[in-house]
C-alpha cells in the first residue's frame, strides 16, 4: 500500500497510463463523433440540434467533477497538510475551467435555436457561470500566492464556498423555473432519454474522461517536475 | 452525396460549431500543456548538466529526476 504513495511510484505510474491512454483516446473519440453525429437519431422534438448534448452534457458533468475533487483534494491537504496533494489540485483546475467554458459555450450555441436566445440569466446557466468565476479565482490564488500555507488555506475556503455553489448548480433545475430543462439522466430516478442516444452520449463522456486523465497526468508531471527543478536549485 | 446530413434542416452551424469549438479549445489545451511539459523537461535537464560530478550522481539516486532524464532522452 505505501508503494502506490510513494511519489517517485506515482511519477513512474503516470507515464504509464499515459502511453496507455495515448493508444485509446484518438479511436473512442472518433467512434464518439461518428455515432454523435450520424448514427444516433433526431431529437423527436429538437431535431438535429440536440446533437449538441453529446459535447456539452459531458463537459457540464466533467467540469463538475472537477471541481468536486479539487474541493475533496483541497480540504485533505488542509487537514493533513500533505504536499503532493497539492500536485493533485493544480492539475485538475485548468481541466475543469476548460470544461466549464467549453459547456457554456456549447450550451448557448443549443439555446439559440431552442430557446431564441443566446444567454439568459436563468438559476442553472448563471450558477454554471459563478463555477467559472470560482475557477479562475482558484486558479490565481494558487498562482500568485507564494506563500504555500496561506495559499493552501485560501484556496480551501474558495473550494468550499465552490462545493455550496455545485450543490446549487444540481438543483437549480428543480427549485426554480428555469428555461434549462430538468435532468433527463438520473443515476437513482427515472432516464428519459432513449437507449439509442445513451450509447453515443456514453461513449462521448468515457472519450472526454480519458482525455480529462491524459490532460491531468501530464499537468501532474509538470507540477512534480517543478517542485524537482526547486529542488535543483537549492543544491 | 447527401448534403442534409452537413446541414442537419438547418441546424448544422449550431452543431458544428460546438463540435469544433470543443476539439480546437481541447486540442489547445493538449498542445499546450505538452509544449510545456517539454520545456520543462528539457530546462531540468539543461540544469542537470551544470552541476558537479558528485550532486549529478546523487540526482540520479533519485526516481523520480532519473525518470525525467530517460523520459525525455526518449522522445
Amino acid at each position: 500500500m505505501i508503494k502506490f504513495l510513494n511519489p517517485s511510484y506515482i511519477f513512474h505510474l503516470t507515464g504509464k497510463i499515459l502511453n496507455f491512454i495515448k493508444i485509446f483516446i484518438i479511436p473512442i473519440i472518433v467512434i464518439g463523433i461518428i455515432f454523435s453525429l450520424f448514427v444516433s437519431p433526431k431529437d423527436y422534438i429538437q431535431g438535429d440540434v440536440a446533437r449538441i448534448m453529446y459535447v456539452h452534457v459531458p463537459s457540464a458533468w466533467i467540469s463538475l467533477l472537477c471541481f468536486a475533487l479539487i474541493s475533496f483534494f483541497c480540504i485533505l491537504n488542509f487537514i493533513f497538510k500533505i504536499k503532493s496533494i497539492s500536485l493533485i489540485y493544480k492539475s485538475l483546475a485548468p481541466i475543469g475551467l476548460t470544461f466549464n467554458f467549453i459547456s457554456i459555450f456549447t450550451g448557448s450555441l443549443w439555446g439559440q435555436p431552442t430557446w431564441g436566445t443566446w444567454w439568459a440569466w436563468d438559476a442553472r446557466l448563471t450558477s454554471m457561470l459563478i463555477l467559472m468565476f470560482f475557477y479562475i479565482i482558484f486558479i490565481f490564488s494558487y498562482k500568485f500566492i507564494t506563500n504555500p500555507q496561506k495559499s493552501s488555506k485560501i484556496c480551501a475556503s474558495i473550494s468550499v464556498l465552490g462545493l455550496i455553489n455545485l450543490i446549487i448548480i444540481k438543483y437549480s433545475v428543480n427549485w426554480w423555473s428555469t428555461l434549462h430543462q430538468p435532468s433527463s439522466i438520473n443515476l437513482v430516478g427515472e432516464t428519459t432519454v432513449h437507449f439509442s442516444m445513451l450509447i453515443p452520449l456514453g461513449i462521448m463522456l468515457f472519450g472526454f474522461l480519458l482525455y480529462t486523465a491524459l490532460i491531468f497526468l501530464m499537468k501532474y508531471r509538470i507540477e512534480t517536475i517543478r517542485v524537482k527543478k526547486r529542488g535543483l536549485k537549492k543544491l | 452525396m447527401n448534403l442534409n446530413v452537413f446541414l442537419m434542416n438547418g441546424y448544422g452551424i449550431y452543431v458544428w460549431s460546438s463540435f469544433l469549438l470543443t476539439f480546437l479549445v481541447c486540442l489547445f489545451l493538449f498542445l499546450k500543456t505538452r509544449k510545456t511539459l517539454k520545456k520543462l523537461e528539457k530546462d531540468f535537464i539543461k540544469e542537470t548538466q551544470s552541476l558537479s560530478q558528485q550532486q549529478l550522481k546523487d540526482i540520479k539516486k533519485q526516481k523520480i529526476a532519473k525518470e525525467i532524464l530517460v523520459s525525455h532522452s526518449r522522445t
